[in-house]
């Protein structure tokens, strides 16, 4: 399978003194910024001294405001750079987080400051045309508004959603509220302040070139859509097929390499086939049994881990289930050593079963051994006199050891409702 | 157990010829095989066409109206073997899905066992559904007791009760649970092995007939193991 390489592995374009300079995409730095950064990210891009592009937009702004509008639209159209670059001229430590919060008090000082210019001027009997002006800053102010949520690497968590339901909606709130004043801003400007009565006569043949615009885009729009939807499908078909195919790689495959370089030894490819098969039946089945606090999951945990130790398979059954309490622990650890002594001692096929019912739980293991006498065992084999019996029987329970023709079986009883406190007796005793 | 003196005629149905070939070299002289399928309506054909004593189903193939195994019991409906019986289905899988295994015994199936079955437990089994008894696998035996309360102590009162099991029938489930043979459960409940085989029948039965909802929210819910 081709793999992508990580983006640490990709390339990085190594820049000798005297070489030339590679072209950077145009994009606003964090660091070194102003104001939105994007006399910092131009001079970047065009490889000219930051201040002097800072200059000539300040020039161009009393050309008719015409650096406001190419300032805005370079803005709102540039993407801010995710990685933070030296800029070339710039004060670094000015401009690092603090300094976003101060550039916002300079904004809003120089707005205050606009408007009191404004206001002065007009009382002086300079026309400002405030019919006009107004509604322009309107729209102006709705447009930074909606856009700016666009602003500040947002612009991939705003179309991923993966924001918080509360900054989700903060978000849609701030587009709102800058859609409603542009648009309001809009109108007005276009009515020459005749209000809605004006607005009838601009917007219905607004609307009717508009209808037509789109009836005529319509079948277009349509299939560019249908285009957009067929490639979703198939980039979340690839991600899976590339789950699969990774998941595969990392367990089947591996699992069948290591099967090949052992095949001399028929324990081991038993143990690994086996090992892989429950891997691949949990993977392609993952139910209900996966939560882990539940005495029917501990307990095939637990033959899953003796199976693995010892490379002998074993034919687990339970039915029902509850959470997994002190009582359910101490019947655990009980089986857990009946299943070791079964397949020390007895022979496969070696069974075991839990039945968790309403009064009591019970679990039986059975090999096909030889079997042997609970009497003929030594005082001193703790194994089967200690780690089971005295085990289940200090906690409310019991067990019993019996020989059948072929084989031994165990089995563990443990009434549901006499648990003893788990704390007051701590389960302390050593598996053996 | 009684050898059968003519041999059991057997079709294999599954779509990994690996393991038709793995299944016909361990199978003894007891049993011949009289016909291949890799999918269910090649199956059908050659269901029809051989009238075996008994098709070793696989539960997941291909073709048909997508339901696997349940397809080919379906329709080879009212087929008979040449001893004039119904042909039997000996239900294998790998899945251990619940809802398969439960599809194909309600389909019909006299027995389920999973593919890791030694030669020996494959040859029992088949030589049991041959003779019309059922196969119940522990893992089946488990899910029965699950699906019909019985391993929360709901028993049946009266023996014909299609949705519960009746005492005598839990125990010898709780036993095929612990890994006992057949022979094993009438020693253990001092009966005939024939008696445990009607047992186990009557659950075949009740799981076939069975309206109990818990069998189908069980069988959705939840997998064998």
């Amino acid at each position: 399978m081709d793999r992508v390489p990580t983006p640490y592995e990709l390339p990085q374009p190594v820049v000798r003194p005297g070489e030339h300079r590679p072209v950077r995409r145009l994009e606003r730095p964090v660091q070194g910024r102003r104001l939105g950064g994007v006399c910092a990210g131009l001079a970047e891009h065009l490889g000219l001294n930051v201040r002097h592009v800072r200059l000539a937009f300040i020039l161009s702004c009393f050309a008719g405001g015409a650096g406001v509008v190419a300032y805005v639209f370079l803005w709102a159209l540039t993407p801010q750079s995710l990685v933070t670059t030296q800029v070339a001229g710039a004060d670094v430590v000015a401009a690092s987080r603090p300094a976003n919060e101060s550039v916002r008090n300079l904004m809003i000082g120089l707005a205050l400051l606009v408007v009191g210019g404004m206001l002065l001027a007009q009382q002086h009997g300079v026309n400002l045309r405030l019919g006009v002006l107004i509604p322009l800053l309107t729209v102006a102010g709705g447009a930074v508004l909606a856009w700016s949520k666009l602003d500040d690497a947002e612009r991939g968590r705003w179309l991923v959603g993966d924001m918080g339901p509360g900054g989700r909606r903060a978000g849609l709130v701030r587009l709102g509220i800058g859609i409603a004043l542009a648009s309001i801003g809009a109108v007005v400007l276009a009515t020459q302040g005749r209000g809605l009565a004006g607005l009838w006569d601009v917007g219905i043949p607004a609307l009717a070139v508009l209808a037509g615009a789109a009836l005529i885009a319509a079948p277009w729009g349509v299939r560019l859509w249908g285009d957009l939807r067929a490639e979703q499908a198939q980039r979340i078909r690839e991600t899976e097929r590339a789950d699969i195919a990774a998941h595969l790689h990392d367990s089947v495959l591996q699992t069948l390499a290591l099967i090949q370089r052992q095949s001399g030894d028929p324990a081991e490819v038993v143990r690994l086939a086996r090992a892989q098969e429950r891997e691949l039946r949990g993977w392609l089945y993952a139910g209900p049994l996966g939560s882990q606090a539940s005495l029917a999951s501990a307990a095939t945990e637990v033959a899953h881990e003796v199976e693995d130790l010892h490379g002998i398979p074993i034919e687990l059954v339970v039915t029902g289930d509850r959470a997994l309490d002190a009582g359910g622990t101490v019947l655990v650890r009980a089986l857990r050593e009946a299943l070791l002594n079964a397949v020390r001692h007895g022979a496969p096929p070696v069974s075991v079963y839990v039945e968790v019912g309403s009064v009591s739980v019970e679990a039986f293991v059975r090999d096909h051994g030889p079997g042997f006498d609970l009497e003929d065992v030594p005082q001193d084999r703790l194994g089967v006199r200690e780690s089971i019996l005295g085990r289940m029987s200090r906690h409310g329970g019991s067990a019993t050891v019996r020989r059948l023709e072929h084989g031994t079986e165990v089995s563990l009883s443990l009434p549901v409702t006499a648990t003893p406190d788990a704390v007051a007796q701590p389960d302390t005793e050593g598996t053996r | 157990m009684p050898q059968s003196k003519t041999p059991i005629r057997l079709v294999l149905v599954d779509d990994h010829r690996m393991f038709r070939s793995g299944v016909k070299a361990e199978l003894d002289e007891s049993m011949v095989i009289v016909g291949e399928a890799a999918d269910v309506d090649a199956a059908i054909v050659v269901v029809a066409r051989t009238r075996p004593d008994v098709v070793l189903l696989d539960v997941h193939l291909p073709g048909g109206n997508g339901n696997g195994g349940s397809d080919v019991i379906t329709g080879s409906g009212g087929v008979t073997a040449e001893s004039g019986e119904l042909v039997r289905f000996l239900a294998l899988s790998v899945s251990d899905a619940a809802e398969d295994v439960i599809a194909v015994i309600r389909a019909g199936a006299r027995g389920y066992v999973t593919k890791t079955i030694n030669a020996q437990d494959l040859t029992d089994a088949i030589r049991r559904v041959a003779e019309g008894d059922a196969v119940f696998s522990p893992r089946l035996a488990g899910f029965v007791l699950d699906a019909f309360g019985a391993a929360a102590g709901e028993v049946a009162m009266i023996d014909e009760e299609l949705d519960r099991l009746s005492a005598r029938e839990r125990e010898v489930m709780r036993l095929i649970a612990r890994g006992y043979q057949y022979k094993e459960v009438a020693k253990e409940l001092f009966i005939s092995i024939k008696t445990v085989e009607t047992h186990v029948s009557s659950v075949l039965r009740k799981l076939q007939l069975s309206s109990r909802h818990e069998l189908t929210a069980w069988a959705v819910g939840r997998h064998l193991l």
